[in-house]
């Protein structure tokens, strides 16, 4: 028997997010669906375990065939960074079993009201401290919105194309896009304090694949950037650049410091676990040519989930090789 | 006795020297005489008497030394002296003659030296001789005749058939006599000669009677074929009278007298198909073809088993299972002595393999397009229906691959889901199979045609029913089916159209409704069909024949869209039920490195716009496969501007080169102005 194609077979998951209780795992894909697995299911199989448990338990089409850039977790609420748009979906009724699930609200982005020119939502940080919400957005711009009345509090404009990531130091927040440059700003002036242009260094600049930088990522010590030029750390006082990743990439599209280790993925075939002094400590193999999404938890599960250009996610649960394949269908 | 000789010599020589003073030649005579001598003598006395003389010399000489020291008598001294000169001498003759014997003996040597050497020339001559007789002897042993590779006429026959004269010398043939053998065989010989001749004579004269009789064929054939203008004159100066009469035409009167014979599910066929023609169209045509004589002798002989059957059936369900085990015992023997039974097994496979001498033709046209010609023919041991089909192409379909796609097999594949017409609809057709151990049916379909199950249910055949042959369930069918087969025609034609073009590298017309770019710089320059092997091997189709969405029974296409240096390398994949679904294309771009949609996202993003969202259905058959193929040159287009503006010189027009965190490129087209390319 001969199957039909599926859309789903083209899929991409750009965005992922754990729920709050750490049971549940959100997908957002290029077409506009999300789609929600029972994680504790897979990860503690029962008997009964079927390969229906790793497929999506539910899916909602938030805006069909506009793509879900990103997505946060809030205490009540699943926030969808989308097209000119962010939409609130309440952790209730997503673990609910009801069949059909409602947006709660939704945010415009106040630029670009003209239907081709809206904004991208490609970076959503949710600020525990005092419950803003931060969007780096498509037209170059960051909002700072409230969420209780949802109203835009302050734009952070310093870049000069759309914003790739977002990433939050204390008082600092760190932005990077596709203008190659990664800006450092003090939400409390709300100005741009110091920047970091990767593209300049001779030694990570990679011409042939551009200047963007698609992941920021900072402890107390060092910033950890990389997309077109190479992925590297930089020294967060003096900004002077110091390792560089062997990693043999097209493109770095995620990384992040996690207790002294760099983890990190992009157009390659694998997904690197790096010391901060550069020397491979695993390499996981991914499903797709890209990776865009990585989250990971440590309570009440370890898990580590990657996803990109496929309809796969790839689990893991020490870190170090794939333990499971999720799938967006069946 | 010693000195008495030695006197006899003396006296001799003394003798002699008288002698000489007489002759002239003295000194040869004297040589005569000593070699006479030498011959004659002793040489051991001789060596006897030389030892005494020198014994006695020595006496002598003590004597003289004596003499001398006694200093005595002189005079006795001097004749003891003489003594020893006087033997001196006589050992010198005994010299000469030992030289002289000596001499002599050496050339006895040599002449005996001179018979051995001769006698041993004679005897190599004599061995040489010997070995040349023998390598002749083996030579004439090795003789081979070309004679005896002819096939003789046996030694029974030989004496029975020939003549007397010849034969009656062997009538106590003695086999062992060689001589006798080989008479025997010149015998044979002579006798073959000339029977083969008589033969060729014989052969001779047959074959101009033969050459004579064909002429005659020949000849009366002519004058049949003259014949038929005559009688078609004859129809035709008839039919005004028909007609007036209200008689219906010749042809369709015939055709129904063999209805009659059709077996009973193609009558079904030919009845109900005939009704729906009668009141619907007019573009299809049914026909039965075969010999009238044929079908009765067939149905005649199916009458007589039939009752015989009738009469078995009683014992039939015990005798079942045995039967079984026993032709598993059979093929067990059979593998020993595989070579003697092979003619049962193709005797079973003929037998089972019956089929009906009558088959209906259907013909299905379309206006300016192909017909399609459809044979339906009916085994009656497997109870199945079989289809052939042939599609007769209008002259303007000249290229390739659009011939193919219209003369393939497979253009009525899939009329039904999964219906592929290789495995048999009629359960029981397994196990016949595999009772004659004849393998499966997919190796059969060639020979015998294709098994689809529309086919049978168009037939009035249901396998789940008992062997009624059921009008309704043929009625029910004969319309859809007919349908679906005329639309399938439509759409391969279409099909063969959009190829025809393709493979000029035009691209078809496609609707205005169609939002669809049209200022494409990229363009094809290749199309070829190609096969599921080549689709198999080449690396950027993996994926897809992972998810299993490719089958052998699709049709392939290779192609090639280059602008400047790049170049988009795609395989085409159409299904049987195109245009649903849409074909699936797989894309490798050759351009700075190979990217493929396993390796790049921008190709697996434009491969994703090209093979989804075509939900058109059936309308969409006449432009589908040019819509994508043009969609693909505007998307390459657009990915190369985005990827290299400084090569590719921008020509679409895109608010975005890219957006989002994917790095998106604008692969949607909106008809806004001459056209715009966006993300979304």
């Amino acid at each position: 028997m001969v199957n039909n194609i599926n859309k789903d077979f083209y899929n991409t998951i750009l965005a992922q997010a754990f729920s709050p209780c750490g049971n549940y795992l959100v997908t957002g894909d290029i077409y506009g669906n999300l789609a929600i697995f029972n994680v504790s299911k897979v990860l503690t199989p029962d008997v009964n375990f079927s390969k229906e448990e790793l497929t999506p338990k539910i899916k909602i089409t938030v805006k069909a065939d506009y793509q879900i850039n990103s997505l946060v977790t809030t205490p009540n609420h699943l926030l969808v960074g989308g097209f000119g748009e962010i939409y609130a979906y309440t952790w209730k009724s997503i673990k609910g079993s009801s069949r059909s699930i409602h947006v709660a609200w939704s945010i415009e982005i106040p630029n670009g009201h003209e239907e081709l020119n809206k904004a991208e939502v490609n970076a959503l940080i949710y600020d525990e401290d005092n419950g803003n919400l931060i969007a780096g957005c498509g037209d170059n711009n960051i909002y700072i919105l409230n969420i209780e009345s949802r109203n835009v509090l302050k734009v952070l404009s310093g870049h000069s194309d759309y914003i790739h990531c977002l990433t939050k130091n204390g008082s600092d927040l760190l932005s990077s896009g596709e203008d190659g440059v990664v800006n450092i700003w003090d939400l409390r002036t709300n100005k741009a304090h110091n920047k970091i242009e990767p593209f300049k260094y001779k030694e990570i600049e990679r011409p042939d694949l551009g200047k963007w930088i698609g992941a920021v990522h900072c402890n107390e010590d060092y910033i950890l950037c990389g997309g077109g030029p190479r992925l590297s750390l930089f020294h967060y006082r003096f900004l002077a650049q110091s390792t560089i990743f062997p990693f043999e990439d097209k493109g770095i599209h995620v990384a992040q410091i996690h207790d002294d280790k760099v983890l990190a993925g992009g157009r390659c075939k694998l997904f690197y676990q790096a010391s901060l002094n550069g020397n491979v400590i695993s390499e996981i193999p991914i499903s797709g040519p890209t990776a865009y999404s990585m989250v990971k938890q440590v309570d009440p599960y370890k898990i580590m989930c990657i996803a990109g250009s496929s309809p796969k996610i790839d689990i893991s649960t020490n870190f170090i090789y794939k333990d499971q394949q999720l799938c967006l269908y069946f | 006795m010693v000195k008495e000789n030695s006197n006899a010599v003396k006296k001799k020589r003394k003798a002699n020297t008288t002698e000489a003073d007489a002759e002239t030649d003295i000194y040869k005579k004297a040589c005569d005489f000593e070699e006479n001598e030498s011959q004659n003598r002793n040489s051991s006395e001789d060596a006897e008497l030389f030892f005494q003389i020198c014994q006695e010399i020595h006496d002598f000489l003590d004597q003289v030394r004596e003499l001398k020291q006694s200093s005595g008598d002189t005079s006795q001294k001097l004749s003891c002296l003489t003594d020893i000169v006087v033997k001196i001498c006589v050992i010198k003759k005994l010299n000469r003659l030992d030289k002289l014997a000596h001499v002599l003996g050496r050339e006895a040597l040599n002449t005996e030296k001179q018979k051995c050497d001769s006698i041993k020339l004679t005897y190599q001559n004599l061995v040489y001789e010997l070995h040349h007789l023998v390598t002749e002897t083996n030579k004439c042993l090795s003789f081979k005749s070309e004679d005896e590779d002819i096939e003789l006429v046996s030694f029974e026959d030989f004496m029975k058939n020939a003549p007397e004269a010849v034969s009656k010398k062997f009538i106590d043939f003695d086999p062992n006599d060689s001589e006798q053998d080989h008479a025997l065989r010149l015998a044979r010989l002579e006798w073959e000669l000339t029977q083969r001749k008589n033969l060729a004579e014989e052969c001779k004269a047959l074959e101009e009677k033969k050459k004579k009789v064909v002429e005659e064929i020949t000849e009366r054939k002519e004058r049949l074929n003259d014949l038929l203008p005559l009688l078609t004159t004859v129809i035709k100066a008839t039919k005004p009278l028909q007609e007036h009469l209200g008689m219906s035409s010749e042809l369709t009167r015939k055709e129904h007298k063999l209805a009659p014979l059709l077996s009973d599910p193609l009558y079904v066929l030919y009845a109900n198909i005939v009704a729906y023609k009668s009141v619907f169209e007019t573009n299809i045509n049914v026909s039965i073809l075969g010999d009238k004589d044929d079908a009765t002798q067939f149905n005649e002989a199916q009458e007589v088993s039939h009752s015989n059957n009738l009469n078995e059936e009683d014992s039939e369900p015990e005798s079942d299972l045995p039967e079984v085990e026993e032709v598993v015992e059979v093929k067990k023997r059979r593998h020993r002595k595989s070579v003697q039974q092979v003619d049962p097994v193709e005797e079973k496979k003929k037998k089972l393999l019956e089929v009906h001498p009558l088959t209906v033709q259907l013909s299905l046209s379309i206006t300016d397009g192909p017909s399609l010609v459809i044979i339906f023919s009916y085994y009656t041991k497997l109870k199945t229906i079989t289809v052939k089909s042939q599609v007769d192409m209008p002259s303007n379909f000249t290229s390739d691959t659009a011939r193919e796609i219209l003369s393939g097999h497979n253009i009525l594949s899939e009329l039904l889901d999964n219906d592929t017409g290789m495995e048999s609809p009629n359960p029981s057709t397994a196990y016949q199979l595999k009772k004659l151990g004849l393998g499966s049916f997919q190796t059969l379909v060639p020979d015998i045609g294709y098994a689809y199950g529309w086919a049978q249910s168009i037939c009035g055949i249901d396998f789940l029913t008992p062997k009624r042959y059921c009008d309704k369930l043929s009625q029910q069918s004969v319309e859809t089916i007919l349908k679906i087969t005329k639309k399938r025609l439509n759409t391969r034609t279409h099909l063969a159209k959009q190829m025809q073009q393709l493979e000029k590298n035009i691209l078809s017309e496609i609707p205005e409704e169609l939002q669809i770019p049209t200022t494409a710089i990229s363009s094809l320059n290749k199309w070829s069909s190609t096969t599921y092997q080549d689709f198999c091997l080449a690396e950027y189709t993996q994926h897809l024949l992972d998810e299993n969405l490719v089958s052998q029974s699709d049709l392939f296409y290779s192609a090639k869209i280059s602008r400047d240096e790049a170049t988009l390398n795609l395989y085409i994949v159409i299904r049987n039920t195109y245009p649903i679904p849409a074909p699936i294309v797989a894309l490798c771009l050759d351009y700075k490195g190979k990217y493929t949609s396993t390796n790049c996202d921008e190709i697996r993003d434009l491969e994703r716009t090209i093979n989804i969202d075509w939900n058109y259905g059936i309308r969409s058959s006449s432009w589908l496969l040019s819509a994508q193929i043009t969609h693909l040159c505007s998307y390459l287009d657009v990915y190369l501007e985005t990827l290299d503006s400084n090569v590719f010189q921008p020509n679409a027009k895109f608010i975005r080169s890219v957006s989002g965190r994917n790095k998106k490129r604008p692969f949607k087209f909106r008809k806004i102005g001459t056209g715009l390319f966006t993300q979304y």
